[in-house]
């Protein structure tokens, strides 16, 4: 078989990786088969069940549905690349608190739908929570502590955040509603 | 009698603490393996061909294509597998099909190349002919004498039946004064674990042929591969990573034997994963059952119960010997009821093999029988809670088997606490239900409960066994530092290694950190049986306690180490006894777990759509070692079965091919599908045979749910679904039968 193939740059987790790649392969492959990323996981490949769910420029996107030559030149974080060093992202944090793991399986897709979303929204309400998440499937949990979770992230992140970003009403209005439960 | 009945126990440090799981962390680090995560320098990459045939004999297979492709390794047939046999309970099914294919996820190849796509190329270049042989999808036409045969030999398509006779009840049913019959139908539901079968398969440093996989019954796998190779088993070793979820639907054999043959015969590492299409279509399924209720009730009392449960085995038997008898000895549930007949049977199609699946047979009856409960309740115009209450076991109940009921019965105390949370109030011996305001969108709002249950552990006679080892390193002043803990458990996300490691410290006196709990390896972790039945808590528990306590008291002076190990065998602590072939009396079970759960909905009278509004979920747990864990099998139960009451259904088409293949087709509850809020609630009624009294849940909390939202959705647009998924078709479709039967002034039924 003669499949095409075209030289990249993924800039995956800060670092950079070029690499040739055939024009067939998804950038879930990619960073699984090639570049050893095995945490980013396939459910589907199908663009059904979110356990593929990776930050391409800021963006929540499903690796599956992503070829990796539309990925060239794109920042990408995995869930490899969320925690600082030794030091877990709120959204780990806040998902060990709650409980929110369980075979684990949805857990990386679940954590970068949810940074997506708090990187854009310090403080959502559940419901946009619920909404945001709602390409993330997950067979355990029935969702209820995994949106705890993002709820409890939010808290932490939220007075920062609001220093640093522009949403400080929302993010005052939010926090309010996630303790509702 | 006080309101948790938590007995007063010795205090506990670890068990009773929600501690965070061992496991967790590295599961948010993305640092968790799972099988497709494993790759070995070299591996080479397997493909299955696929029948796709629902039943056909094989006339062809021609792999020459294939075989020629360069790079391929290998293409693998039925000729090369030394015994072409597997199964749980009967070696029925073949690794590679030979001769007949009977449903359409049957393996006919598998083809090794160097690169997986390479192997994809191949696989599609294997030939295969067929000629198609009649088709039987239906359990029902499936009994009839002159219906085709799944099995040729086989007297009938009837694989076996179960009956138990307990009073009189066709006397008991012609003295009733109320008598309510109805037919109820649950479908063939997939298990849909988030993560596909996969697995790698290599010759380890000693000779043997290696599987990673995930699997529920690690040691029962080996036994299966060894028998398939013709290797005495320890040339045969089993290494379980992490689990994405399995809920039963790993407990048989996918692609163990696959890879392990492919490694057998090719002597290079070997990996397979199925796609998402692959897993749905080529693993087993939950049983269908048609369930018949006839039951009298005299004076306002429940007095006989008939009832006859047909299940759909598919094209082989799997688990399905134990798993019907599950559903036989909780068919008319948790109540007193002095006359009882049951008749089953379970029955082989061409439809995929039906198996273990979270509840073991025990998740279909409830939908029947706790719909019919309600029935009488309404027709004999009392509370469904009062009238639940009056029926309800107690210690020392006799079941239709004619044993008593194992100690710790808080099934009782599971619905009242239940339906005090959804806002029933009691006055006196009555129970009265809450007004619920109506919507302000006009959807119709409706509240239903349901109780139900389930044993833990293995039945009928079945010695359930797991044994634990435990190494614990000791101070100068003989003191616990750290502990080891080997056993084959394997984790499939419920938790099972946090609870352990709960329980060891416990015993030993130590921090769960300090407890490690090695992952699964059949050469270096003893048997330690199933993660099924919700056994683990109350049987590896017993183990580990005991291991623990047996390594305790070998502590001497200078001593730094000491190691000891259990086996735990339910029979010599609680036996139970296979069915009497005429009454079925027996002692089924060793111990149960109970609950209760409560569902508002609110239902759409145009289109029939059903939103789960809220739930109340209370189970009797007998000791919550992880409060925390609980909450979320709660959740996961929920999910399940919500997706079982309204949403999910694995369809064929009728020629016999898969309709439901992806996510897109099969459609499981996702955020917005679920209830916006949970009370959950934990009933500790101990039993004196479980560690620190617990008993297990793991099941448990998905077997109410479908009947109690079905009996919301009665309460709120006063339809009866009888069938499940009771998506928004079906309601509506219910609620124009029960428009136009009004119009014609026939009155709504029942
Ligand atoms: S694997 Fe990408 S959405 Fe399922
Ligand atoms: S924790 Fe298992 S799929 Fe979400």
């Amino acid at each position: 078989m003669d499949l095409k193939e075209v030289d990249v740059e993924l800039i995956v987790n800060g670092r950079r990786h070029k690499l040739r790649v055939g024009t067939n392969l998804s950038l879930l492959q990619v960073l699984r088969d090639r570049l050893g990323l095995t945490g980013t996981k396939e459910g589907c490949a199908a663009g059904d069940c979110g356990t593929c769910t990776v930050i391409m420029d800021g963006r929540a996107v499903l690796s599956c549905l992503v070829m990796a030559f539309q990925a060239d030149g794109h920042a990408i974080t995995t869930v490899e690349g969320l925690a600082a060093g030794k030091k877990l992202h709120p959204l780990q944090e806040s998902f060990l608190e709650h409980g929110a793991v369980q075979c684990g399986y949805c857990t990386p897709g679940m954590l970068m739908s949810a940074k997506a979303l708090l990187d854009a929204d310090p403080a959502p309400d559940r419901e946009t929570i619920k909404t945001a998440m709602s390409g993330n499937l997950c067979r355990c949990t029935g969702y209820f502590k995994i949106i705890d979770a993002v709820e409890g992230a939010a808290r932490k992140i939220g007075p920062a955040s609001t220093a640093r970003g522009a949403a400080a009403g929302a993010a005052t209005g939010s926090s309010k509603a996630g303790e509702g439960r | 009698m006080s309101e948790t009945r938590s007995e007063a126990r010795p205090e506990t440090r670890s068990v009773g603490r929600s501690v965070s799981r061992v496991d967790a962390l590295e599961k948010v680090l993305g640092r968790a393996r799972y099988p497709a995560d494993f790759s070995k320098p070299g591996m080479c990459h397997a493909k299955v061909v696929w029948t796709g045939e629902p039943h056909a004999r094989i006339t062809g297979l021609d792999t020459s294509a294939a075989a020629a492709l360069p790079g391929v390794v290998a293409v693998l047939t039925s000729r090369d597998v030394p015994r072409n046999e597997f199964g749980l309970i009967e070696s029925d099914q073949q690794v590679l099909a030979a001769d007949v294919v009977r449903w359409t996820g049957e393996a006919v190849a598998v083809v090794i190349a160097q690169t997986e796509e390479l192997a994809e190329q191949a696989r599609d270049l294997v030939r295969v002919t067929y000629e198609p042989l009649p088709l039987v999808l239906d359990p029902i036409r499936a009994m009839a004498p002159d219906a085709p045969l799944i099995h040729a030999g086989q007297a009938s398509n009837v694989m076996a039946r179960w009956k138990v006779r307990h009073g009189d009840v066709e006397a008991a049913l012609a003295e009733a004064d109320l008598v309510i019959e109805a037919e109820y139908h649950v479908p063939l539901v997939e298990h849909a674990y988030l993560q596909p079968e996969a697995g790698l398969g290599y010759i380890d440093e000693e000779g043997r042929v290696t599987v990673v996989v995930a699997g529920q019954w690690p040691h029962d796998d080996v036994r299966q591969i060894a028998n398939a190779l013709a290797l005495p088993p320890e040339r045969v070793r089993e290494i379980v990573p992490y689990i994405g979820g399995a809920f039963g639907g790993r407990e048989d054999i996918s692609l163990q034997i696959m890879v392990a043959l492919a490694v057998f015969r090719t002597q290079v590492p070997v990996k397979m994963v199925w796609t998402r299409e692959e897993s749905m279509r080529c693993h087993g399924k939950r049983h269908p059952f048609t369930m018949r209720y006839r039951w009298g009730a005299k004076g306002g009392r429940l007095t006989a119960a008939k009832v006859e449960l047909i299940a759909d085995a598919g094209a082989y038997s799997s688990s399905s010997k134990a798993v019907v008898p599950g559903a036989v000895s909780v068919a008319t549930g948790p109540y007193e009821i002095p006359n009882v007949s049951i008749d089953a049977c379970v029955v082989h199609t061409n439809n995929p093999p039906t198996m273990a699946m979270r509840g073991f047979g025990t998740a279909q009856p409830p939908v029947a029988y706790e719909q019919h409960i309600d029935k009488f309740a309404r027709a004999l115009g009392e509370d469904p809670v009062s009238f639940r209450l009056r029926h309800l076991w107690d210690e020392g109940s006799i079941q239709p088997t004619g044993s008593p009921v194992p100690p710790g019965v808080g099934v009782k105390e599971t619905l009242r606490r239940a339906a005090s949370a959804a806002g029933w109030r009691q006055d006196g011996d009555r129970w009265v239900r809450p007004d619920l305001p109506p919507l302000p969108d006009g959807r119709r709002r409706g509240l239903g409960l349901a109780t139900a249950f389930k044993n833990i552990g293995y039945s009928f006679g079945f010695h359930d066994r797991s044994t634990a080892r435990v190494t614990v390193a000791l101070d100068e002043r003989g003191e616990p530092e750290r502990a080891e803990l080997f056993i084959a458990a394997a984790e499939v996300g419920m938790g099972v290694h946090t609870v352990l490691a709960q329980v060891a410290a416990e015993g030993l006196g130590l921090a769960v950190e300090r407890v490690k709990v090695h992952g699964v390896d059949t050469t270096r972790t003893p048997n330690a049986g199933s993660s099924s039945a919700s056994r683990h808590t109350f049987i590896s528990g017993n183990a580990v306690m005991e291991a623990c306590r047996l390594a305790m008291a070998q502590r001497a002076p200078g001593k730094r180490q000491v190691e000891a190990e259990y086996t735990f065998d339910s029979q010599r602590v609680r036996p139970t006894t296979d069915f009497d072939p005429e009454t079925g009396a027996c002692n089924p079970h060793i111990t149960y777990g109970y609950v209760t759960q409560a569902a508002e909905v609110a239902v759409d009278p145009v289109t029939g759509a059903v939103e789960v509004l809220r739930m109340v979920a209370a189970q009797d747990v007998g000791k919550a070692i992880n409060p925390l864990m609980i909450e979320g099998q709660v959740g996961g139960g929920l999910h399940m079965g919500l997706g079982y009451a309204i949403m999910e259904e694995f369809k064929l088409r009728e020629d016999g091919r898969v309709r439901t293949r992806n996510f897109s087709e099969y459609l499981v509850p996702t955020t917005l599908d679920m209830p916006a809020d949970l009370t959950c609630i934990n009933v500790e009624v101990p039993d004196p045979a479980g560690p620190y009294g617990a008993k297990g849940l793991g099941e448990h909390v998905m077997i109410p749910t479908a009947p109690a939202v079905l009996n919301a959705i009665r309460d709120a647009v006063g339809v009866d679904v009888g069938e499940l998924p009771a998506g928004p078709e079906r309601v509506w479709r219910a609620m124009e039968a029960a428009r136009a039967s009004a119009a014609s002034g026939k009155g709504v039924a029942r």
